[in-house]
């Protein structure tokens, strides 16, 4: 995970983001301890205050839980949550999307061409990285 | 006056002025920074930064308004200010012809309180040798001493001037890691200027754009990524923008480009904006923080 300081996208969002994929992809497994704030703060040079706002939104969304005193853990159903929440995030890209191709006049058809086409061609870059 | 049930601020600006000859550095500055939050002030060179600062350390003299710092009255008692804020200016003036060991024993001499588990963390994580003289350390070196001494009385309010300008990038790191460990084990404030976005998008959740002695922006980061927006809008033939939302920062017309930047966006400005103007192809764009600084100072100059 890393943090871009010149993304349009608040630091706030970014580690949120990060997480969320991070666990859905199985890097932090159910039941499994996260690192504490102060660790991951020190680790992606950003303020502790922020990185305990990432973690009490991820509980919110309950793909972590917090148990007093001992740390923050990956919640039982958390990777599915986390699925979940990295699904919305894709909606609303393809949505900045398709608002750009109505702007643009592209018709229906055409809008699903280029679709596919990206989609073929980023299966093809990532058959050929394994 | 402040609100009784409210904890006092850790910083309370008012009317802060200072100026030199005929010209004004500090024009009239309001800030109140609450108890542990981390403040970034930005902005252009020669924008009062450093001289805001420095009125706040009771360093320089205010020529008008007040400064209230963890609760003193800076002209009454700048010492009783000086003892409980750590301070770290930009240029480093440690007793040269002392030791590094000998600095942080003189200095430590004059706190009540003293964090030595943090002291000897940073003196590692620093690589400082307690035996080398001051005058033999780098520019780098000597501003990670002047951290190490500013952060281990632990004190209320942290206070860095340009902390990391002029260091190279694995200084500004290790730099940039002590300070997050001092933020981290205690709940303290930190007010630091810079002229680098990364160091505000890292450090800061409240930031001020100075700019020729004022604040142009006073906002927590996030909320000024989210609600600043960029609008493109294309004119149609012959005709000129008719309505401007009211929270407009900058606007700019070339051929039939409309673009403005808004402060509050919300998707309800967009009917409007249509409706009003003669306009067609309306859309929405992100902005980085640089970007949005950028638009801020713009829209004052065409302004001025």
């Amino acid at each position: 995970m890393r943090i871009d300081p010149k993304s349009h996208v608040p630091v706030f969002r970014q580690i949120v983001e990060g997480l969320q994929s991070a666990i859905a992809a199985g890097i932090y497994r159910s039941g499994e301890v996260l690192p504490s704030v102060r660790v991951l703060a020190i680790d992606l040079q950003v303020n502790p205050n922020t990185v305990q706002r990432a973690y009490e939104e991820l509980e919110r969304q309950e793909v972590i839980e917090a148990r007093r005193g001992v740390g923050k853990f990956v919640a039982r159903n958390g990777p599915r949550s986390a699925l979940g929440q990295a699904e919305v995030a894709v909606r609303e890209a393809f949505e900045r999307g398709v608002d750009l191709a109505c702007d643009a006049d592209l018709s229906k058809t055409r809008i699903r061409e280029l679709f596919n086409d990206v989609l073929s061609q980023q299966t093809e870059a990532s058959r050929a990285q394994r | 006056m402040i609100d009784v049930s409210r904890p006092e601020p850790a910083v309370w600006l008012r009317g802060l002025t200072k100026k030199y000859g005929p010209a004004t550095v500090v024009d009239g500055l309001d800030l109140e920074i609450p108890r542990g939050s981390t403040f970034g002030l930005i902005g252009p060179n020669g924008a009062g930064k450093s001289t805001t600062l420095k009125m706040m350390m009771g360093m320089l003299s205010i020529d008008a308004g007040s400064a209230t710092v963890l609760g003193v009255d800076v002209s009454a008692d700048p010492t009783a200010v000086k003892r409980r804020v750590g301070y770290v200016p930009e240029i480093h003036s440690i007793y040269r012809w002392m030791r590094v060991g000998e600095v942080i024993g003189f200095v430590r001499s004059f706190y009540p309180k003293w964090n030595a588990g943090l002291c000897a963390d940073l003196l590692d994580l620093f690589e400082l040798d307690p035996k080398k003289k001051v005058k033999q350390l780098s520019k780098g070196m000597l501003a990670k001493l002047a951290l190490l001494v500013a952060v281990s009385p632990e004190p209320e309010l942290l206070v860095l001037d340009e902390p990391m300008s002029g260091l190279d990038p694995i200084v500004r790191e290790e730099f940039l890691d002590g300070v997050l460990r001092s933020m981290c084990d205690s709940e303290r404030t930190v007010l630091f200027s810079s002229h680098t976005i990364d160091d505000i998008q890292r450090l800061a959740d409240t930031v001020g754009l100075l700019y020729q002695g004022r604040l142009l922006v006073h906002s927590p980061v996030d909320d000024l990524l989210t609600r600043t927006k960029r609008i493109r809008a294309v004119l149609h033939d012959g005709v000129l923008p008719r309505w401007l939302p009211e929270t407009t920062i900058w606007q700019r017309v070339q051929r039939r480009e409309w673009l403005l930047t808004v402060g509050d966006f919300s998707e309800d400005l967009l009917p409007r904006l249509r409706g009003e103007n003669s306009v067609h192809d309306v859309e929405v764009q992100d902005l980085s923080l640089e970007d949005v600084f950028k638009d801020y100072v713009k829209g004052r100059k065409g302004a001025a």
